[in-house]
Protein backbone atom coordinates (compact mmCIF):
# COMPACT_ATOMS: atom_id res chain seq x y z
CA UNK A 1 0.00 0.00 0.00
CA UNK A 2 2.40 2.81 -1.21
CA UNK A 3 1.03 6.24 -0.16
CA UNK A 4 1.64 8.08 -3.57
CA UNK A 5 1.45 11.39 -3.88
CA UNK A 6 -1.86 12.21 -5.28
CA UNK A 7 -2.53 15.03 -8.59
CA UNK A 8 -5.39 17.20 -6.81
CA UNK A 9 -7.46 18.45 -9.55
CA UNK A 10 -10.62 20.90 -9.53
CA UNK A 11 -13.38 21.09 -12.05
CA UNK A 12 -12.49 22.54 -15.68
CA UNK A 13 -8.48 21.42 -15.22
CA UNK A 14 -7.33 19.92 -18.08
CA UNK A 15 -5.39 16.69 -17.68
CA UNK A 16 -2.09 16.41 -19.76
CA UNK A 17 -1.76 13.21 -21.84
CA UNK A 18 1.30 11.97 -20.13
CA UNK A 19 -1.02 11.82 -16.60
CA UNK A 20 -2.93 9.36 -18.30
CA UNK A 21 -2.67 5.76 -18.55
CA UNK A 22 -0.73 5.43 -22.26
CA UNK A 23 -2.43 3.37 -24.25
CA UNK A 24 -0.79 -0.11 -25.12
CA UNK A 25 -2.53 -1.11 -28.94
CA UNK A 26 -5.23 0.03 -30.76
CA UNK A 27 -7.69 -2.23 -29.44
CA UNK A 28 -7.23 -1.09 -25.67
CA UNK A 29 -9.15 2.69 -25.48
CA UNK A 30 -8.60 4.50 -22.67
CA UNK A 31 -11.74 4.31 -20.20
CA UNK A 32 -12.99 7.57 -17.99
CA UNK A 33 -14.29 6.92 -14.71
CA UNK A 34 -16.15 8.63 -12.49
CA UNK A 35 -15.45 12.85 -12.46
CA UNK A 36 -13.51 12.89 -15.92
CA UNK A 37 -14.97 14.05 -19.40
CA UNK A 38 -14.02 14.25 -23.02
CA UNK A 39 -14.64 17.37 -25.23
CA UNK A 40 -14.11 15.72 -28.58
CA UNK A 41 -11.65 15.23 -30.25
CA UNK A 42 -8.89 15.20 -27.43
CA UNK A 43 -9.36 16.95 -24.40
CA UNK A 44 -10.04 15.40 -21.16
CA UNK A 45 -10.91 17.32 -18.06
CA UNK A 46 -12.01 16.94 -14.57
CA UNK A 47 -15.77 17.91 -13.74
CA UNK A 48 -15.38 17.18 -9.81
CA UNK A 49 -12.49 17.61 -6.90
CA UNK A 50 -10.49 14.83 -5.78
CA UNK A 51 -6.98 13.22 -6.36
CA UNK A 52 -6.32 11.89 -10.09
CA UNK A 53 -6.07 8.24 -10.14
CA UNK A 54 -4.35 5.97 -13.55
CA UNK A 55 -4.21 2.51 -13.66
CA UNK A 56 -2.30 1.74 -16.37
CA UNK A 57 -2.88 -2.04 -16.59
CA UNK A 58 -6.29 -1.66 -16.77
CA UNK A 59 -6.20 1.64 -19.10
CA UNK A 60 -8.37 3.30 -17.09
CA UNK A 61 -8.49 6.72 -15.41
CA UNK A 62 -10.85 8.50 -12.63
CA UNK A 63 -11.54 10.97 -9.86
CA UNK A 64 -11.19 9.74 -6.45
CA UNK A 65 -13.28 11.18 -3.88
CA UNK A 66 -14.72 10.43 -0.68
CA UNK A 67 -18.07 12.63 -0.68
CA UNK A 68 -21.06 13.59 -2.30
CA UNK A 69 -24.16 11.30 -3.01
CA UNK A 70 -23.86 7.77 -4.86
CA UNK A 71 -25.10 7.78 -8.54
CA UNK A 72 -26.45 3.65 -9.10
CA UNK A 73 -23.90 2.37 -11.43
CA UNK A 74 -24.25 -1.12 -13.68
CA UNK A 75 -23.00 -3.60 -12.02
CA UNK A 76 -22.97 -2.18 -8.46
CA UNK A 77 -23.76 -3.90 -4.99
CA UNK A 78 -26.03 -2.25 -2.98
CA UNK A 79 -28.57 -2.90 -0.50
CA UNK A 80 -32.01 -1.10 -1.09
CA UNK A 81 -34.85 -0.55 1.03
CA UNK A 82 -38.40 -1.55 -0.08
CA UNK A 83 -40.51 0.77 -0.58
CA UNK A 84 -43.64 -0.85 -2.24
CA UNK A 85 -44.46 -3.17 -4.28
CA UNK A 86 -46.25 -2.17 -7.67
CA UNK A 87 -47.15 -4.96 -9.90
CA UNK A 88 -44.64 -6.57 -11.34
CA UNK A 89 -42.16 -5.47 -9.39
CA UNK A 90 -40.64 -3.79 -5.99
CA UNK A 91 -39.75 -0.10 -5.91
CA UNK A 92 -36.72 0.24 -3.79
CA UNK A 93 -34.68 3.50 -2.48
CA UNK A 94 -30.92 3.07 -3.17
CA UNK A 95 -30.42 6.72 -1.38
CA UNK A 96 -33.12 9.00 0.71
CA UNK A 97 -34.68 11.35 -2.09
CA UNK A 98 -34.26 9.80 -5.09
CA UNK A 99 -36.26 8.00 -7.60
CA UNK A 100 -36.85 4.54 -6.83
CA UNK A 101 -35.14 1.71 -8.36
CA UNK A 102 -37.12 -1.50 -10.03
CA UNK A 103 -36.86 -5.10 -8.70
CA UNK A 104 -39.05 -7.28 -10.99
CA UNK A 105 -40.76 -9.89 -8.37
CA UNK A 106 -39.01 -12.13 -10.74
CA UNK A 107 -35.31 -11.69 -10.48
CA UNK A 108 -35.10 -13.81 -7.42
CA UNK A 109 -33.64 -17.01 -7.06
CA UNK A 110 -36.13 -19.68 -7.87
CA UNK A 111 -38.98 -17.18 -8.75
CA UNK A 112 -41.86 -18.04 -10.72
CA UNK A 113 -45.35 -16.46 -11.98
CA UNK A 114 -46.54 -18.57 -8.67
CA UNK A 115 -44.52 -18.65 -6.29
CA UNK A 116 -43.60 -14.97 -5.93
CA UNK A 117 -41.22 -13.29 -3.13
CA UNK A 118 -43.45 -11.86 -0.48
CA UNK A 119 -41.72 -8.76 1.05
CA UNK A 120 -43.41 -5.98 2.86
CA UNK A 121 -42.40 -2.44 2.58
CA UNK A 122 -38.93 -1.65 4.71
CA UNK A 123 -36.88 -5.00 4.12
CA UNK A 124 -33.93 -4.76 3.05
CA UNK A 125 -32.48 -6.80 -0.10
CA UNK A 126 -28.60 -6.80 -1.45
CA UNK A 127 -29.11 -6.59 -5.41
CA UNK A 128 -26.89 -6.19 -7.57
CA UNK A 129 -27.89 -2.84 -10.50
CA UNK A 130 -28.83 -4.31 -13.57
CA UNK A 131 -29.19 -1.53 -15.84
CA UNK A 132 -28.09 2.20 -14.34
CA UNK A 133 -28.48 5.80 -16.56
CA UNK A 134 -29.70 9.22 -16.36
CA UNK A 135 -32.68 8.83 -18.26
CA UNK A 136 -34.43 6.04 -16.74
CA UNK A 137 -34.60 4.98 -12.74
CA UNK A 138 -32.29 2.12 -12.19
CA UNK A 139 -33.17 -1.65 -12.75
CA UNK A 140 -31.92 -4.15 -9.91
CA UNK A 141 -31.93 -7.53 -9.76
CA UNK A 142 -30.94 -10.47 -7.13
CA UNK A 143 -30.46 -13.82 -9.44
CA UNK A 144 -27.77 -13.97 -11.97
CA UNK A 145 -29.29 -14.55 -15.02
CA UNK A 146 -26.86 -16.83 -16.91
CA UNK A 147 -26.95 -19.75 -14.04
CA UNK A 148 -30.21 -18.53 -12.08
CA UNK A 149 -28.61 -18.73 -8.79
CA UNK A 150 -28.24 -15.88 -6.28
CA UNK A 151 -24.91 -15.92 -5.53
CA UNK A 152 -25.62 -14.13 -1.91
CA UNK A 153 -28.01 -11.72 -3.20
CA UNK A 154 -31.55 -11.64 -2.02
CA UNK A 155 -33.70 -10.63 0.87
CA UNK A 156 -31.42 -9.35 4.33
CA UNK A 157 -33.36 -11.22 7.04
CA UNK A 158 -33.05 -9.64 10.85
CA UNK A 159 -29.80 -7.71 11.49
CA UNK A 160 -28.72 -3.84 11.34
CA UNK A 161 -27.44 -1.28 8.72
CA UNK A 162 -25.08 1.12 9.44
CA UNK A 163 -24.04 4.05 7.40
CA UNK A 164 -20.31 4.95 6.56
CA UNK A 165 -19.06 7.01 3.15
CA UNK A 166 -18.88 6.01 -0.19
CA UNK A 167 -15.03 5.34 0.29
CA UNK A 168 -15.66 2.83 3.01
CA UNK A 169 -18.26 0.74 0.93
CA UNK A 170 -15.44 0.77 -1.89
CA UNK A 171 -12.61 -0.11 -0.01
CA UNK A 172 -14.77 -2.78 2.07
CA UNK A 173 -15.53 -4.59 -1.17
CA UNK A 174 -12.17 -3.88 -2.65
CA UNK A 175 -10.36 -6.59 -0.37
CA UNK A 176 -6.96 -6.58 -1.83
CA UNK A 177 -6.18 -2.84 -1.68
CA UNK A 178 -8.86 -1.41 0.64
CA UNK A 179 -6.88 -2.09 3.87
CA UNK A 180 -9.87 -2.84 5.97
CA UNK A 181 -8.80 -5.54 8.18
CA UNK A 182 -11.58 -4.69 11.48
CA UNK A 183 -13.83 -7.34 9.83
CA UNK A 184 -11.12 -10.27 9.41
CA UNK A 185 -9.83 -9.29 13.03
CA UNK A 186 -13.24 -9.30 14.54
CA UNK A 187 -14.10 -12.54 12.63
CA UNK A 188 -11.39 -14.54 14.24
CA UNK A 189 -13.46 -14.42 17.67
CA UNK A 190 -16.70 -13.44 16.89
CA UNK A 191 -19.40 -14.87 13.86
CA UNK A 192 -21.57 -12.53 12.05
CA UNK A 193 -22.71 -12.08 8.71
CA UNK A 194 -21.75 -8.64 7.00
CA UNK A 195 -23.36 -6.85 3.22
CA UNK A 196 -21.64 -4.03 1.60
CA UNK A 197 -23.30 -1.95 -0.45
CA UNK A 198 -21.80 0.60 -2.83
CA UNK A 199 -24.42 2.78 -2.00
CA UNK A 200 -22.72 3.74 1.30
CA UNK A 201 -24.85 1.32 3.58
CA UNK A 202 -23.08 -2.05 5.29
CA UNK A 203 -25.26 -4.42 6.97
CA UNK A 204 -24.20 -6.58 10.02
CA UNK A 205 -25.79 -9.67 11.79
CA UNK A 206 -24.20 -11.06 14.82
CA UNK A 207 -27.18 -12.81 16.29
CA UNK A 208 -27.19 -10.77 19.00
CA UNK A 209 -28.42 -6.96 19.43
CA UNK A 210 -25.22 -5.96 21.53
CA UNK A 211 -22.83 -7.82 18.67
CA UNK A 212 -24.23 -6.42 15.72
CA UNK A 213 -23.98 -3.09 17.39
CA UNK A 214 -20.15 -3.61 18.33
CA UNK A 215 -19.08 -4.56 14.71
CA UNK A 216 -21.13 -1.83 13.18
CA UNK A 217 -20.16 0.48 15.28
CA UNK A 218 -16.45 -0.08 14.61
CA UNK A 219 -16.70 -0.25 11.16
CA UNK A 220 -18.31 3.08 11.19
CA UNK A 221 -15.55 4.26 13.72
CA UNK A 222 -12.77 2.91 11.09
CA UNK A 223 -14.46 4.86 8.63
CA UNK A 224 -14.83 8.29 10.64
CA UNK A 225 -11.20 8.04 12.08
CA UNK A 226 -9.29 6.89 8.73
CA UNK A 227 -7.94 4.28 10.81
CA UNK A 228 -4.85 2.69 9.83
CA UNK A 229 -3.92 -1.38 9.95
CA UNK A 230 -2.37 -1.25 13.04
CA UNK A 231 -4.80 1.46 14.64
CA UNK A 232 -7.56 -1.17 13.18
CA UNK A 233 -6.22 -4.40 15.35
CA UNK A 234 -6.24 -2.12 18.58
CA UNK A 235 -9.50 -1.44 17.82
CA UNK A 236 -10.20 -5.19 17.26
CA UNK A 237 -8.83 -5.85 20.35
CA UNK A 238 -11.32 -3.37 22.55
CA UNK A 239 -14.36 -4.24 20.95
CA UNK A 240 -13.76 -7.79 22.09
CA UNK A 241 -13.50 -7.02 25.45
CA UNK A 242 -16.45 -5.16 25.36
CA UNK A 243 -18.49 -7.50 24.25
CA UNK A 244 -16.89 -10.76 25.84
CA UNK B 1 -6.39 37.45 5.05
CA UNK B 2 -6.99 34.40 3.28
CA UNK B 3 -10.78 33.15 4.25
CA UNK B 4 -11.16 30.33 6.49
CA UNK B 5 -12.82 26.96 4.95
CA UNK B 6 -13.70 23.60 6.13
CA UNK B 7 -15.79 20.95 4.06
CA UNK B 8 -18.14 18.25 4.52
CA UNK B 9 -18.92 18.93 7.96
CA UNK B 10 -22.49 18.36 8.07
CA UNK B 11 -23.65 14.68 7.98
CA UNK B 12 -26.73 15.23 6.95
CA UNK B 13 -26.30 17.11 3.61
CA UNK B 14 -24.52 15.30 0.34
CA UNK B 15 -22.11 18.46 0.51
CA UNK B 16 -21.41 21.22 2.66
CA UNK B 17 -18.64 24.13 3.36
CA UNK B 18 -18.37 27.17 5.92
CA UNK B 19 -16.94 30.06 5.15
CA UNK B 20 -15.50 32.81 6.91
CA UNK B 21 -13.87 35.81 5.77
CA UNK B 22 -13.73 39.64 7.15
CA UNK B 23 -16.40 38.83 9.62
CA UNK B 24 -18.97 36.93 7.35
CA UNK B 25 -19.74 33.49 8.32
CA UNK B 26 -21.76 31.58 5.89
CA UNK B 27 -22.74 27.56 5.98
CA UNK B 28 -23.45 26.13 2.88
CA UNK B 29 -25.09 22.84 2.15
CA UNK B 30 -26.13 21.03 -1.23
CA UNK B 31 -28.42 18.31 -1.65
CA UNK B 32 -28.29 16.68 -4.73
CA UNK B 33 -28.49 15.04 -7.52
CA UNK B 34 -32.13 14.25 -5.80
CA UNK B 35 -35.58 14.06 -6.92
CA UNK B 36 -37.12 17.12 -8.37
CA UNK B 37 -40.85 18.20 -8.33
CA UNK B 38 -42.90 17.34 -10.75
CA UNK B 39 -43.55 21.05 -11.77
CA UNK B 40 -39.86 21.81 -11.72
CA UNK B 41 -38.83 19.13 -13.63
CA UNK B 42 -36.91 19.63 -16.83
CA UNK B 43 -36.13 16.59 -19.19
CA UNK B 44 -32.86 17.14 -20.38
CA UNK B 45 -31.18 19.37 -17.64
CA UNK B 46 -30.98 19.80 -13.67
CA UNK B 47 -33.06 22.02 -11.83
CA UNK B 48 -30.96 24.00 -9.55
CA UNK B 49 -32.74 25.79 -6.40
CA UNK B 50 -30.80 28.25 -4.43
CA UNK B 51 -32.25 29.83 -0.81
CA UNK B 52 -30.24 32.26 1.04
CA UNK B 53 -30.88 32.42 4.70
CA UNK B 54 -30.13 35.90 6.17
CA UNK B 55 -28.31 35.36 9.70
CA UNK B 56 -31.90 37.29 11.68
CA UNK B 57 -35.44 36.39 10.31
CA UNK B 58 -36.67 35.52 7.43
CA UNK B 59 -35.97 36.50 3.82
CA UNK B 60 -36.83 39.36 2.77
CA UNK B 61 -36.70 40.70 -1.11
CA UNK B 62 -32.80 41.27 -0.79
CA UNK B 63 -31.94 37.25 -0.45
CA UNK B 64 -34.71 36.55 -3.52
CA UNK B 65 -32.29 38.66 -5.79
CA UNK B 66 -28.87 37.21 -4.40
CA UNK B 67 -30.69 34.12 -4.95
CA UNK B 68 -31.64 34.97 -8.18
CA UNK B 69 -27.86 36.29 -9.27
CA UNK B 70 -26.84 33.06 -7.57
CA UNK B 71 -29.38 30.94 -9.61
CA UNK B 72 -27.81 32.47 -13.42
CA UNK B 73 -24.13 32.33 -11.91
CA UNK B 74 -23.97 28.73 -10.71
CA UNK B 75 -26.51 27.48 -13.45
CA UNK B 76 -23.37 28.48 -15.74
CA UNK B 77 -21.03 26.47 -14.18
CA UNK B 78 -22.52 23.14 -12.88
CA UNK B 79 -23.13 20.62 -15.82
CA UNK B 80 -26.74 20.02 -15.83
CA UNK B 81 -27.13 18.38 -18.71
CA UNK B 82 -25.00 15.73 -17.16
CA UNK B 83 -27.78 15.37 -14.75
CA UNK B 84 -30.88 15.48 -16.22
CA UNK B 85 -34.47 15.25 -14.50
CA UNK B 86 -32.85 16.00 -10.99
CA UNK B 87 -32.44 18.52 -8.61
CA UNK B 88 -29.35 20.35 -6.81
CA UNK B 89 -30.54 22.10 -3.85
CA UNK B 90 -28.04 25.18 -2.58
CA UNK B 91 -28.44 26.35 1.08
CA UNK B 92 -26.83 29.11 2.12
CA UNK B 93 -27.35 29.96 5.83
CA UNK B 94 -25.45 33.29 6.95
CA UNK B 95 -24.01 32.62 10.72
CA UNK B 96 -22.67 35.94 11.15
CA UNK B 97 -22.68 39.01 9.78
CA UNK B 98 -20.05 42.20 10.76
CA UNK B 99 -20.45 44.03 13.30
CA UNK B 100 -20.23 47.25 11.30
CA UNK B 101 -22.19 46.00 8.15
CA UNK B 102 -25.70 47.75 8.55
CA UNK B 103 -23.52 51.31 9.70
CA UNK B 104 -20.61 51.10 6.61
CA UNK B 105 -23.75 52.73 4.06
CA UNK B 106 -23.46 50.48 1.62
CA UNK B 107 -25.46 48.05 -0.30
CA UNK B 108 -24.67 45.10 1.58
CA UNK B 109 -26.73 42.22 -0.81
CA UNK B 110 -23.25 43.46 -3.13
CA UNK B 111 -20.89 43.00 -0.18
CA UNK B 112 -22.64 39.58 0.88
CA UNK B 113 -22.63 38.15 -2.52
CA UNK B 114 -19.14 37.27 -3.31
CA UNK B 115 -19.24 35.28 0.15
CA UNK B 116 -22.01 33.48 -0.79
CA UNK B 117 -20.40 32.51 -4.50
CA UNK B 118 -17.28 31.22 -3.06
CA UNK B 119 -19.46 29.15 -0.21
CA UNK B 120 -22.10 28.30 -2.73
CA UNK B 121 -19.12 26.86 -4.81
CA UNK B 122 -16.88 24.66 -1.38
CA UNK B 123 -20.33 23.29 -0.79
CA UNK B 124 -20.77 22.38 -4.78
CA UNK B 125 -17.56 20.68 -4.78
CA UNK B 126 -18.11 18.83 -0.99
CA UNK B 127 -20.92 17.03 -3.08
CA UNK B 128 -18.84 16.57 -6.02
CA UNK B 129 -21.71 17.92 -8.36
CA UNK B 130 -20.53 17.38 -11.92
CA UNK B 131 -19.01 21.12 -12.79
CA UNK B 132 -17.64 22.83 -15.78
CA UNK B 133 -15.27 24.92 -14.07
CA UNK B 134 -14.49 26.46 -10.88
CA UNK B 135 -15.36 30.06 -9.91
CA UNK B 136 -13.98 32.22 -7.38
CA UNK B 137 -15.54 35.85 -6.58
CA UNK B 138 -14.24 39.48 -5.09
CA UNK B 139 -15.60 42.47 -4.18
CA UNK B 140 -14.00 46.18 -5.18
CA UNK B 141 -14.28 49.33 -3.49
CA UNK B 142 -13.51 52.72 -5.08
CA UNK B 143 -13.48 55.36 -2.88
CA UNK B 144 -14.93 59.41 -4.36
CA UNK B 145 -11.36 61.35 -5.61
CA UNK B 146 -10.50 64.14 -2.94
CA UNK B 147 -8.81 67.10 -3.24
CA UNK B 148 -5.72 65.24 -2.15
CA UNK B 149 -6.02 61.98 -3.93
CA UNK B 150 -7.12 62.45 -7.64
CA UNK B 151 -7.05 58.70 -8.38
CA UNK B 152 -8.13 56.95 -5.74
CA UNK B 153 -6.43 53.10 -4.95
CA UNK B 154 -8.76 50.94 -5.33
CA UNK B 155 -9.81 48.73 -2.41
CA UNK B 156 -9.78 44.12 -2.89
CA UNK B 157 -12.18 42.80 -0.43
CA UNK B 158 -12.23 45.54 1.91
CA UNK B 159 -13.62 44.63 5.29
CA UNK B 160 -16.82 46.37 7.21
CA UNK B 161 -14.48 49.01 8.92
CA UNK B 162 -12.61 49.91 5.95
CA UNK B 163 -15.84 50.84 4.28
CA UNK B 164 -16.50 52.49 7.37
CA UNK B 165 -14.15 54.31 6.94
CA UNK B 166 -13.07 55.56 3.72
CA UNK B 167 -16.51 57.29 3.42
CA UNK B 168 -18.18 58.41 0.63
CA UNK B 169 -17.53 54.93 -1.74
CA UNK B 170 -18.32 56.46 -4.89
CA UNK B 171 -18.71 52.62 -6.54
CA UNK B 172 -18.60 49.08 -5.44
CA UNK B 173 -18.32 46.26 -7.76
CA UNK B 174 -18.33 42.41 -7.89
CA UNK B 175 -16.70 40.13 -9.83
CA UNK B 176 -17.15 36.28 -10.51
CA UNK B 177 -14.01 34.41 -12.68
CA UNK B 178 -14.22 30.88 -13.74
CA UNK B 179 -10.60 29.30 -13.94
CA UNK B 180 -10.01 30.03 -17.35
CA UNK B 181 -10.25 34.11 -16.87
CA UNK B 182 -14.11 34.14 -18.05
CA UNK B 183 -15.76 36.99 -16.62
CA UNK B 184 -19.08 35.01 -14.73
CA UNK B 185 -20.71 37.85 -12.98
CA UNK B 186 -20.54 41.41 -13.02
CA UNK B 187 -22.46 43.56 -10.25
CA UNK B 188 -21.68 47.45 -9.73
CA UNK B 189 -23.09 50.40 -8.04
CA UNK B 190 -22.52 53.77 -7.83
CA UNK B 191 -20.72 56.07 -10.35
CA UNK B 192 -18.02 55.27 -12.21
CA UNK B 193 -16.27 55.78 -15.59
CA UNK B 194 -15.66 52.42 -18.06
CA UNK B 195 -11.90 52.86 -17.45
CA UNK B 196 -12.67 52.54 -13.41
CA UNK B 197 -14.68 49.81 -13.88
CA UNK B 198 -11.80 48.38 -16.28
CA UNK B 199 -9.36 48.65 -13.98
CA UNK B 200 -11.46 47.10 -11.03
CA UNK B 201 -12.03 43.95 -13.46
CA UNK B 202 -8.20 43.61 -13.84
CA UNK B 203 -7.31 43.88 -10.37
CA UNK B 204 -10.03 41.28 -9.47
CA UNK B 205 -8.77 39.31 -12.49
CA UNK B 206 -5.62 38.98 -11.44
CA UNK B 207 -6.30 38.04 -7.76
CA UNK B 208 -8.84 36.17 -8.68
CA UNK B 209 -7.56 33.33 -11.17
CA UNK B 210 -3.83 32.57 -11.41
CA UNK B 211 -0.80 32.97 -14.01
CA UNK B 212 -2.13 31.27 -16.93
CA UNK B 213 0.75 28.57 -16.85
CA UNK B 214 0.71 25.03 -15.56
CA UNK B 215 -2.56 23.60 -15.05
CA UNK B 216 -2.14 22.10 -11.42
CA UNK B 217 -0.85 19.06 -12.42
CA UNK B 218 2.54 17.78 -11.86
CA UNK B 219 4.25 18.37 -7.99
CA UNK B 220 5.81 21.21 -9.33
CA UNK B 221 3.71 23.77 -6.61
CA UNK B 222 4.41 23.72 -3.26
CA UNK B 223 3.22 20.67 -1.14
CA UNK B 224 1.96 23.14 1.66
CA UNK B 225 0.38 26.30 1.36
CA UNK B 226 1.17 28.40 3.34
CA UNK B 227 -0.50 31.95 5.02
CA UNK B 228 0.76 34.77 3.13
CA UNK B 229 0.68 32.90 -0.52
CA UNK B 230 -2.76 31.65 -0.03
CA UNK B 231 -4.43 35.37 0.65
CA UNK B 232 -2.35 36.70 -2.50
CA UNK B 233 -4.31 34.18 -4.79
CA UNK B 234 -8.31 32.91 -4.82
CA UNK B 235 -7.53 30.07 -7.11
CA UNK B 236 -4.47 28.69 -4.89
CA UNK B 237 -6.45 28.70 -2.01
CA UNK B 238 -9.06 27.03 -3.47
CA UNK B 239 -6.43 24.22 -4.38
CA UNK B 240 -5.12 24.29 -1.19
CA UNK B 241 -8.57 23.45 0.49
CA UNK B 242 -9.51 20.93 -1.26
CA UNK B 243 -5.93 19.61 -1.13
CA UNK B 244 -6.29 19.55 2.50
CA UNK B 245 -9.88 18.01 1.96
CA UNK B 246 -8.53 15.29 -0.25
CA UNK B 247 -5.60 14.55 2.63
CA UNK B 248 -7.89 14.03 5.41
CA UNK B 249 -9.95 11.29 3.15
CA UNK B 250 -6.86 9.60 1.95
CA UNK B 251 -5.15 9.62 5.13
CA UNK B 252 -6.04 5.76 5.72
CA UNK B 253 -3.77 5.45 3.23
CA UNK B 254 -1.01 6.53 5.04
CA UNK B 255 -2.11 5.79 8.72
CA UNK B 256 -0.63 2.96 10.87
Amino acid sequence: MAATTATIVLPGDLIPQDALPAPQNKKKVLKLGPGLRQTPPTIISASIAGALVADARKGSAWIETNSGRYTPTANDLVIATIASSAGESFNCTLTPHTPTALLPHLSFEGATRKTRPILVPNSLVYARILTASTQVSPELTCVDASTGKSDGLGQLKGGMVFGVSLGMARRMLDRRNGGVVVLEGLSEKMGFEVAVGRNGVVWVDANEVGKTLAVGRAVQEVDELGLGEKAQRKLVERVLRGVA
Amino acid sequence: MAPEASLSHLHRADGSATYIHNGYCIIGAVNGPIEVMRRDEMPEEATIEVNVRPAAGVGSPKERHLETLLHSTLRSIILTRNIPRTLVQITLQVRSLPEEDGTSGVNTSLTLLPHLLNTALLALLSASIPLRTILTSLLIALPTPTPKMKQPVPILSPTSTELFRTQPIASLHVFAFSADRKLLLSESEGTFKYAEWEEAYEMAEEVCCRDQGGVGLGGGEGMEVDGEEASANLEEWLRGVVRRKVEVEQRWRSAT
